[in-house]
């Protein structure tokens, strides 16, 4: 004991050193333009932000005024941290070129945000700070926490937008704070039986759900029996749980062969479903892979390299190839940074883009005459016109559906790019 | 061995059985109870969050800590027992109205049965056997909430509406504050009189020795599916509270992760020990969140990206450095702390 006392007294010592050493305003993690009202967007002198600042010679826009707070929770090093990182990014570079270019009407967007470990747990405790300290809309990420909070975010008024396109957030009955940007999971799983019915012309297909065995994965899977069964599709649908931390998927693999799917949707993150196009490919299984959104993305590619070939997906947040408006502002941004589009994934401008709706809302409301709270940012996401972005169909809320969108493109995977093969399709 | 504080005198069993003798105790309890009751006034939002789940896991650890600690049955089975009280209460509430208060008893009473029913299997086995036979009640419920989608809503998360106290609704955490505080403060004290009763006795002979307990006539079979039931009802409350606080409740809150964190926190706090649950269960919660904030103040910093990989090693580290040099947890750091006071300047 004698002679390891000192040394646990190191560590503590060390731990505590670790702690002492951050900065100084202990508070979470701001990109508001400093409070001289100052022209940048470079992060404060303390480097609170995590993402870099642009040089001191690029134009801007004064931003001075009341700060509007928002809190954000983003999974940097959990579970979905391969998607979560880049959308990260892509929110909080959006927040940086919104606050350099103007701001919402001239004030700048104060975004507090933190890593919550994809834990339900923290998630709670970090709503509970930024709501404390003003933030009047929130950005939530996954089924998990954005269920736990539903509740809470209910009773505090604060609008809610989500990374989880999960079909129980869009009913204004049930969840009148909750809103969901992007075609949800199930009207996904829609369209894609839509495509592969349309594909089949009227012969019997027999399709493959594989998911994540969590709230998240299964959340399409009743409304896809419901929606063969109401459009009387010739499918023969069966679901495949995906255990986590599985190394192959063999296993599930042979009863989808048993079962003669021809098509294999995944609704899962971009590493299993990589995972799964590998073995698809080693198994030398005769399926098409059908990406639902969180796993259609370039790291699948990237993963799975040519087992990708042919594969299809939903991607209501288009790749930057594949955009249908102008992509200039994001391309100004990333130039700033010594970035280009094409090394960005989807999720970068997902990210960006959803974060823009929020804004677009408030920038609404503000031209209404409303003050900025919850419940009238609310009012203004229901209420205002259908926004137009490049890379996604139109978003529009209304008083009776928080569903952002209805219809999305499918995909197909072409020489390694997502390339769009049908018009916007609606179930 | 703790020091003995020497010249008190009993005149009566009354005074001999009180659960404070000298005044230097009762300056104590006096001051934590004075901390505890000004906590919710200068606390912000985010430590009055973490101090409610504190108090819910206090229950919790208390029951688990009845089981492991005082009976040594060893139990895997913590998440899905929580689970069975927080889906009774919350179902009771939400489905067929019943009044919050009366569907918590049920919820306790109901996993009290589950409980004593998935104990069956300590009557023949013992250590890592029974771990596992637990842990098997653990993956069972979960399969039946995961798959009884008539009664739980299957994956579903289930909506539990507030309690109502009069006209004012139960919503805030400084209201929910003072009723967590309350139910723990009532199961410390229950918990504390269970062991100065046969029954607890009972279980602590189990434990020590169960063969010659049954030898001096403890009925083995009966007390340890006694002290499931007794442990499972507390948790069932953990449960049920944790159902009402949040007001929904996924399965996901209750998986096998979380049954490994309440056996943290009974180790960390120490086994046997009611002071070890309260300590174990606040020290496992804050300081993930003591973690997380200074994770908030480092951001930009060199060390944020390797935060995260931080917290989780200084979590497993800290658990580890208490098995290896304080195994009977932080009531026996706490119980050396002041035993050096009591016999300063002297060594023992």
């Amino acid at each position: 004991m004698k002679r390891t006392r000192p040394l646990l007294v190191g560590l503590f010592s060390l731990a505590l050193l670790v702690t002492a050493c951050g900065d100084g305003d202990g508070g979470a993690t701001t990109t508001a333009a400093p409070d001289d009202g100052a022209t940048t967007t470079a992060a404060p002198d303390d480097g609170a932000t995590t993402t870099a600042a642009p040089d001191d010679g690029a134009t801007t826009t004064e931003v001075a005024g009341e700060p509007i707070v928002v809190g954000a929770i983003f999974d940097l090093s959990g579970p979905t941290s391969d998607v979560g990182v880049p959308f990260a990014e892509g929110a909080k570079a959006y927040i940086e070129w919104l606050n350099a270019n103007g701001g919402v009407e001239g004030r700048p967007i104060e975004l507090l945000s933190q890593d919550y470990l994809y834990d339900s747990a923290v998630a709670e405790q970090l709503f509970s700070q930024f709501v404390s300290e003003g933030a009047v809309a929130f950005f939530g990420w996954g089924t998990g926490d954005t269920e736990a909070l539903r509740t809470r975010v209910t009773e505090d008024e604060i609008p809610f937008q989500s990374a989880s396109y999960a079909e129980t957030l869009v009913d204004p009955a049930e969840t009148p704070y909750n809103f969901v940007p992007a075609a949800t999971y199930s009207q996904q799983l829609r369209i894609a039986l839509r495509h592969i019915a349309d594909e089949a012309g009227g012969e019997h297909v027999e399709v493959a759900l594989f998911h994540h065995d969590s709230p998240f994965g299964l959340s399409p899977l009743e409304d896809g029996h419901q929606y063969i069964a109401d459009a009387g599709l010739d499918i023969g649908f069966q679901n495949y749980p995906m255990p986590g931390g599985a190394v192959d998927y063999f296993g599930e693999l042979s009863q989808a062969s048993a079962q003669g799917a021809e098509y294999i949707i995944v609704q899962n993150v971009s590493s299993p479903a990589g995972q799964l196009a590998r073995d698809i490919d080693s198994q030398g299984i005769e399926a098409t892979l059908f990406c639902l959104n969180w796993c259609a993305d370039e790291l699948l590619v990237e993963l799975a390299g040519d087992a990708t070939e042919g594969a299809l997906g939903v991607l209501p947040f288009a790749p930057s190839s594949q955009a249908t408006g102008d992509l200039s502002a994001v391309e100004a941004y990333l130039s700033d940074t010594g970035q280009s589009l094409d090394e960005v994934n989807l999720h970068f401008t997902q990210g960006w883009y959803q974060f823009s709706v929020v804004v677009a809302a408030m920038e609404y409301a503000l031209a209404e005459g409303m003050d900025l709270t919850g419940p009238n940012i609310k009012t203004a996401l229901e209420e205002m016109p259908p926004l137009e972005t490049p890379v996604t169909s139109a978003i529009k809320f209304s008083a009776d559906s928080h569903a952002g969108m209805e219809d999305v493109r499918v995909y197909e995977v072409q020489d390694g790019n997502w390339v769009a093969i049908t018009d916007a399709i609606t179930p | 061995m703790a020091a003995i504080t020497t010249g008190i005198y009993h005149r009566s069993y009354r005074s001999e059985q009180a659960l404070r003798h000298t005044t230097v105790e009762y300056v104590r309890l006096s001051l934590a109870i004075a901390a505890l009751l000004v906590l919710p006034f200068v606390a912000s939002p985010f430590w009055m969050t973490v101090a409610n789940q504190v108090g819910i896991a206090v229950v919790g650890a208390i029951g688990l800590n009845i089981l492991t600690g005082y009976t040594g049955q060893i139990s895997l089975g913590q998440g899905g027992f929580l689970a069975v009280g927080a889906y009774t209460s919350g179902l009771l509430v939400a489905r067929l109205g019943v009044p919050t208060v009366l569907a918590v008893l049920i919820a306790v009473l109901t996993t009290a049965a589950v409980g004593a029913f998935f104990g069956l299997p300590a009557l023949r086995l013992k250590g890592l056997y029974l771990a596992i036979a637990t842990l098997a009640a653990q993956f069972i419920i979960l399969w039946v909430v995961r798959n009884w989608t008539a009664v739980t809503g299957g994956v579903d998360s289930l909506v539990v509406p507030r309690p109502a106290i009069g006209d004012s609704v139960l919503r805030s955490d400084f209201a929910w504050y003072w009723v967590i505080g309350i139910v723990a403060a009532l199961c410390v004290i229950a918990t504390r009189n269970l062991f100065r009763t046969g029954l607890g006795r009972a279980f602590m002979a189990i434990r020590d020795h169960d063969i010659a307990a049954e030898a001096i006539g403890v009925d083995v079979v009966r007390y340890k599916v006694l002290a499931f039931a007794v442990s499972s009802g507390f948790v069932g409350l953990a449960g049920a509270l944790t159902a009402h606080y949040r007001s929904i409740v996924t399965f996901e809150r209750f998986t096998l992760e979380v049954s490994i964190l309440y056996l943290a926190i009974i180790i960390v706090g120490g086994l046997g020990s009611i002071l070890g649950s309260i300590l174990g269960a606040g020290f496992m919660i804050v300081l993930p969140a003591i973690i997380n904030q200074a994770g908030q103040s480092l951001q930009g910093s060199f060390l944020a990206r390797q935060l995260p990989a931080i917290q989780l090693g200084v979590f497993g580290l800290v658990i580890v450095l208490f098995l290896i040099f304080e195994p009977r947890g932080l009531a026996r750091i706490w119980q050396r702390a002041k035993d050096y006071f009591r016999l300063w300047p002297f060594r023992y």
